[in-house]
């Protein structure tokens, strides 16, 4: 399924000047209150996302990669001595032009609207009605529902309902993304859709991406920079840029040499946090 | 955890505090003046009322008439409830010919037959037990139909699998099966057995909290008439805690559904 | 399911037949359905025989054409109306309290762990009083009037109202609230546009089981104290020993319960027509 272009959407400029910072996290912690008093999950995060980057962060299920994304999209709040903000201006509840997609999608629409009022809920009020609807509209057809916009949450499938909320993620338009695991429950078809979907969309609006995933293929297909957590406390065990040339192919690009070598190279990674 | 803040925890000193802080208010309101309406009592004196009225062993009269007319009330309801219940939930025949009009019954709400029943079975206790019996068979009546009705057609299909007799199947797997409704029904109709004997008395039956309650009412003693609403309270409350309790002890997989948990 | 004077509110959770499994925009109520018409056929034997045997009977027991004679007669007069008209402002008032206290209430102790177990002793002792032993407190403190009979009302169906809106709010999904925070909604916008329809449901739920209960404590209500209403109108037909007209209203009394199931359940389908199948 390829995404109808919309022709008001620019191109991201290609990547020639060095890209400014937009997201900046520094000795970030968080500690989870527990019974048994306090316990450091992140401890002591240290890196930049910059501008239209498109990053990973993998890692083992519990390795508080979610956790982290969280503190980014301000749903979590990290230790005070932690220094995290969005495009020059601290993280304190959920940052402006940034938003946050969730892994379960279902619980994330609300099932007594239609698609198209979903996609609305964070424009209403904030954008005049006209360029309202010309945004639900431009969103709806990138995600390829704009068929399907006067039906229920409840109607459509797994894959679609995840779409919808990409949609409604896209119409506010984001300077940055942050997605937990967006693909993880869906069938492999649906998944290698949705990539080559949020490749597209990522080429067409520079937006800054940050996508937990647990798939090392995935990772390593849609990114330019993994991050892998490990430990416990987790922290950035290591950081593997990731040199393939865009736009990325479902086969052709997983044929090439360099992606054997850096899924090699990211697996090896990954068992190494293996104690 | 020491055993000291189990016990703490359980007993819900919060909410004991929270009450208590209710009631204080409520007293403090009274005696500074600053709630003076229709001669509301401090809840002082309404303790002290309940105390000379349990003294003079009045409370305990009346208390015991209700309770005894309650449950031998809600006893009749329920072996008739269950009774006609069982037969119109398994033999079909019965239920397409009748269930329609029991329906319809079942609509007309028993406290508009108050008033004419009291004109024809008069003011006694006897009129109390009829309504009762009538009012509290209904929610048993229903909830047993439902319950043997609506056995889960897996269930069915592994009574059919084990080649289980008609009879098997039905002591073995329709009545236990439909024990958690059946249950509920009998809490319900138990709840609807008070109420009803609370409104028969305080209409009808000369004897009774229902009954003392209006006489207090009538004789100008708000401290009276509290102390009697106080324990119609937490005779329903004492009810409710004692089913729960015989269920839990003699029916352990009987549990009533979700929701009805405190 | 018209149940008298739900004192302790255990008929809150009162059982719901599983509901059937649909697939297309409708009806989300479980199926009210009716059982098998010819089920009516002992009612009309049971009527016609009475009819037939009247005379025979003591005047304790008057056919049922006296009963719609008398009937006709309070219509005729107006008193009919004015009452049923007392009685429908009182069971609309009173539900309506119940539903705005008790969804307001049911979201502070669902919303908080902390104020629900502050509350919970008091909030039980409270349901487990019958509404019949409230009455003569309420008239001492109020009155025998109008707003008095809605306080007994209201004091009475407000819990299945808040019992449903409390576990609606213990089952909310906390993404949704992420969600709405992600896309910079206000806190009122939160509560109005994710909270309140998430809870509808909820709400119904208890609205259906409050709505029959608002009823029957009207007409608790209108027997004991004899304000006005189809209940006073029946506690009058019994000081007159007027049997027809007793028998009559208490028709009436069925009716208007038939009538409050089926509008509730039409309302509900009709709120409710866009949500997922149950």
């Amino acid at each position: 399924m390829t995404i109808e272009r919309p022709a008001d959407i620019a191109p991201a400029a290609p990547r020639t000047q060095p890209r400014g910072v937009a997201c900046q996290c520094r000795n970030a912690s968080v500690d989870l209150v527990s019974r048994s008093g306090p316990r450091r999950i992140l401890g002591d995060i240290n890196f930049d996302l910059h501008d239209g980057e498109f990053v990973a962060i993998l890692g083992r299920s519990g390795s508080g990669k979610t956790t982290l994304l969280r503190v980014l999209g301000g749903l979590v709040e990290p230790t005070p001595d932690s220094e995290v903000s969005f495009h020059g201006r601290p993280v304190a509840g959920p940052p402006q032009d940034v938003v946050f997609v969730f892994q379960n999608y279902a619980a994330s629409l609300l099932p007594w609207r239609t698609v198209h009022n979903n996609v609305a809920l964070g424009l209403e009020g904030k954008v005049p009605a006209a360029e309202m609807q010309a945004r639900i509209s431009e969103s709806l057809a990138i995600v390829g529902l704009e068929a399907r916009a006067a039906d229920y949450p409840w109607q459509l499938s797994g894959g679609m309902q995840q779409r919808v909320q990409l949609a409604r993620s896209l119409a506010m338009r984001p300077r940055g993304l942050l997605m937990d695991e967006p693909f993880g429950s869906l069938d492999a078809m649906t998944k290698a859709s949705l990539q080559d979907q949020l490749q597209q969309v990522h080429q067409h609006t520079g937006a800054t991406i940050a996508f937990v995933t647990h798939d090392i293929d995935e990772a390593v297909f849609l990114s330019d920079r993994i991050l892998v957590l490990d430990g416990s406390p987790a922290t950035i065990a290591h950081e593997i840029p990731v040199e393939l040339p865009r736009p990325r192919d479902q086969l052709a690009t997983k044929e090439l040499p360099e992606f054997l070598r850096l899924r090699r190279q990211v697996y090896d990674a990954i068992v190494a946090t293996r104690d | 955890m020491t055993s000291v803040t189990a016990v703490l925890r359980r007993a819900n000193v919060l909410g004991l505090a929270t009450m208590l802080l209710f009631l204080g208010a409520w007293e403090l309101l009274i005696r500074t003046g600053l709630l003076d309406f229709q001669n509301l009592p401090a809840p002082t004196a309404v303790a002290a009322r309940a105390q000379q009225l349990l003294a003079s062993g009045e409370l305990m009269t009346n208390l015991l008439h209700t309770l005894r007319v309650t449950v031998l009330g809600w006893v009749l309801a329920s072996v008739i409830g269950i009774g006609l219940g069982l037969v119109l939930g398994l033999w079909r025949p019965a239920w397409r010919w009748s269930m329609a009009s029991f329906e319809l019954l079942r609509a007309v709400p028993p406290i508009s037959l108050v008033p004419l029943a009291l004109l024809v079975f008069g003011f006694s206790v006897r009129t109390e037990l009829t309504l009762i019996v009538y009012a509290s068979a209904w929610p048993v009546l229903v909830n047993t139909i439902e319950g043997v009705r609506t056995v889960r057609p897996e269930l069915r299909d592994v009574a059919r699998t084990l080649q289980l007799s008609r009879r098997a199947t039905l002591l073995k797997l329709t009545l236990p099966a439909a024990m958690p409704s059946i249950v509920v029904g009998l809490q319900l109709g138990l709840s609807l057995a008070l109420v009803l004997a609370v409104v028969a008395e305080l209409v009808g039956n000369p004897s009774g909290l229902g009954n003392a309650l209006i006489l207090a009412q009538l004789a100008l003693r708000p401290e009276e008439m509290f102390a009697y609403v106080f324990t119609i309270g937490l005779l329903g409350i004492a009810l409710n805690a004692a089913f729960r309790q015989i269920v839990a002890r003699t029916l352990p997989s009987a549990k009533p559904f979700p929701g009805k948990a405190s | 399911m018209t149940i008298l004077g739900l004192g302790p509110a255990d008929a809150a959770s009162a059982v719901e037949p599983r509901a059937r499994r649909r697939t297309t925009p409708g009806r989300n109520t479980r199926a009210e359905s009716f059982p098998p018409l010819r089920g009516l056929l002992p009612l009309v034997v049971f009527l016609a025989l009475w009819q037939l045997v009247a005379s025979g009977l003591s005047p304790f027991f008057p056919p049922p054409s006296d009963w719609a004679a008398a009937l006709l007669d309070l219509w005729s007069s107006g008193v009919l109306l004015s009452a049923a008209g007392a009685t429908v402002v009182t069971f609309g008032l009173g539900l309506l309290a119940a539903t705005v206290l008790g969804t307001v209430l049911g979201l502070a102790v669902g919303a908080s762990a902390r104020t629900d177990r502050a509350l919970q002793p008091t909030l039980e002792y409270a349901r487990a009083m019958p509404p019949a032993a409230v009455v003569p407190i309420a008239t001492l403190l109020l009155g025998f009037t109008g707003t008095m009979k809605v306080v007994v009302v209201t004091s009475a169906a407000i819990w299945s109202i808040l019992l449903n809106t409390r576990s609606g709010v213990r089952q909310l999904n906390p993404v949704m609230f992420e969600m709405a925070r992600s896309l910079q909604l206000s806190r009122f916008e939160r509560v109005r546009k994710v909270t309140l329809p998430a809870l509808l449901p909820a709400i119904f739920l208890g609205v259906r089981v409050a709505a029959p209960v608002a009823l029957v404590i009207t007409l608790l209500v209108e027997i004991l104290t004899q304000v006005d209403g189809v209940g006073a109108l029946i506690a009058q037909s019994q000081r007159n020993y007027e049997f027809a007209q007793g028998y009559g209203l208490i028709l009436v009394a069925g009716l208007f319960a038939l009538l409050v199931n089926a509008l509730v359940s039409m309302l509900q389908a009709r709120v409710m027509r866009h949500r997922p199948p149950a």
